[in-house]
């Protein structure tokens, strides 16, 4: 077994690191805000799919690969697999994950730059609450696309959460898109 | 003895070299390595289709030369581990062995967040792992 | 009923939720990476890094006081004990150690030489300026500041500049006595 830290630790830095670029760095341009977010994710799933990928032989082939994110790496991550993985066989998969841990966890607080408002504070249009969510879900939609992509496997994720907690992660193998789609409904 | 040690990325881009002999001979060893990738490329892609070795990371000898064997290893991020020594006799254990310490130094070298992906490792730290993960080679089953 | 026992940190750290620490290591390395190419600055580096530890100090004390069972301080010297024993363990699970109390005891050090933070850091010649974990020196001042301790942390030693250890100075500024959260009305 490695080394451990509290599962609180992870979510602060999580929250406070989406914080920082939404409502500090980037207040008025929730695209540049993503982006970062991502680009962070993705670093990290591309420095930890090196290292859990270590002590195993190499994928014969992509559908290997995501399976392999869908348990071990997933796993790792999440302590649970993934509960659906579908394809419609034309380079699109979808992984969902029915109580996505860190949506479960995180008590995301639009408000956070203000301490009162927190628990008790006023209702959060549900649009609101959404679109927060959606700005941490960037960060794990990039862990998956900077592991696959050094797995050799470069593809869009976005995140599909119109049914919290459960999250749906779209893997796109089609276009070799470099930036993260819209989350956001139109 | 180990005279040569490579890290090459998967578009074939050095990532990391060491000699471990003298500097006349580094040039023919630069050879070596380059010959090395073509044989790596061609085992991936025309894999014997001999099971069990068919998605293993180590790759095994890669081929002979007059006074070299070269050894490689294919990580799942595509990246290729050299070796190059003089020894006439290895035993298959050893080099797994020292593959398996080499691949530890390289996850725990890429893991600096100020590694640049692709770039060159530029790690103090990593270099002198190596040194001692050379040094110590065959010295476990060593006669 | 009788107040239940202060557990030691090995004890709460066991009864918490984990998570592999590599995941915190890098997700917290590839945000101070994004902040230096965002911010450029070092120093605001720094400062962000500060402001982040501190948003989630003043959260995590509630986890704290909650799951350690820890009553009331004493006074300074107990407060820096159980930082060090409990806080330290129970989160990044290593302890640290209390050292050089001042005459006064209005300040001590606080020093760790494990660090999960700094896994597999290597700092760049142009980064000597950067207080990597700024963001711990935050959170000591967060989490002492809602148990109504002012105070003032700074780095003595750091172990990506070349230190032997990990040293934070940190000095009790004011004690604030504890307000009603109901003001008469005027």
């Amino acid at each position: 077994m490695g080394r451990e830290v509290a599962e609180s630790c992870i979510d602060g830095v999580i929250i406070e690191m989406v914080s920082a670029y939404c409502n500090r760095f980037y207040g008025s341009k929730p695209e540049l805000a993503a982006r970062r977010i991502e680009a962070i994710g993705y670093q990290v799933g591309h420095q930890l799919i090196e290292r859990y990928t270590m002590e195993r032989p190499r994928f014969s082939d992509h559908l290997e690969a995501i399976k392999f994110i869908c348990k071990d790496f997933w796993s790792e991550l999440f302590k649970k697999h993934i509960d659906n993985l579908k394809t419609n066989h034309r380079g699109t998969f979808v992984l969902q994950d029915n109580k996505f841990r860190w949506l479960t966890r995180v008590s995301i607080d639009p408000s956070s730059e203000n301490l009162e408002a927190s628990q008790d504070s006023p209702v959060l249009t549900p649009e609101h609450k959404v679109e927060v969510t959606s700005m941490h879900l960037y960060f794990p939609c990039g862990i998956i696309r900077g592991a696959l992509s050094n797995l050799g496997i470069p593809c869009a994720v976005s995140a599909d959460i119109s049914n919290l907690p459960a999250c749906k992660l779209h893997l796109d193998f089609g276009d070799n898109k470099n930036f993260p789609p819209r989350m956001l409904p139109e | 003895m180990i005279v040569c040690v490579a890290v090459v990325g998967h578009q074939n881009n050095p990532l990391y070299l060491q000699s471990f002999t003298a500097a006349d001979d580094a040039l023919k060893l630069h050879h070596i390595i380059h010959c090395s990738l073509d044989v790596v490329d061609e085992r991936v892609n025309n894999p014997k289709k001999s099971g069990p070795t068919l998605n293993e990371t180590f790759l095994g000898m890669l081929y002979p030369t007059e006074n070299y064997k070269v050894y490689g290893y294919l990580t799942n991020t595509k990246v290729k581990f050299l070796m190059v020594t003089t020894d006439l006799e290895v035993k298959d254990a050893d080099v797994r062995s020292f593959f398996r310490k080499f691949h530890a130094a390289f996850v725990d070298a890429v893991s600096n967040p100020f590694h640049v992906p692709g770039k060159k490792i530029t790690s103090k730290i990593f270099a002198e792992r190596i040194s001692g993960i050379v040094k110590s080679f065959g010295s476990v089953t060593a006669g | 009923m009788a107040p239940l026992a202060p557990k030691t940190g090995d004890a709460v750290f066991a009864s918490i939720d984990r998570v592999n620490a590599e995941l915190f290591t890098l997700t917290y390395g590839a945000m101070v990476r994004q902040l230096l190419t965002d911010l450029e600055e070092v120093d605001e580096v720094n400062k962000q890094l500060d402001q982040m530890g501190y948003n989630i100090g003043i959260r995590l004390i509630d986890e704290f006081l909650a799951k350690s069972n820890v009553s009331r301080c004493v006074d300074f010297k107990e407060t820096a004990d159980v930082i060090a024993k409990v806080g330290f363990k129970m989160f990044l699970g290593v302890a640290a150690a209390v050292t050089n109390w001042d005459a006064e005891g209005t300040s001590f050090s606080l020093v760790l030489e494990d660090n999960p933070l700094v896994d597999f850091v290597e700092l760049p010649d142009t980064c000597q300026g950067l207080h990597y974990c700024n963001i711990l020196s935050g959170v000591i001042r967060g989490a002492l500041e809602m148990v109504s301790m002012k105070t003032e942390v700074t780095w003595v030693r750091d172990m990506l500049h070349g230190d032997d250890a990990y040293e934070l100075r940190v000095k009790l500024l004011k004690q604030v006595p504890e307000e009603y959260p109901y003001k008469d009305d005027e």
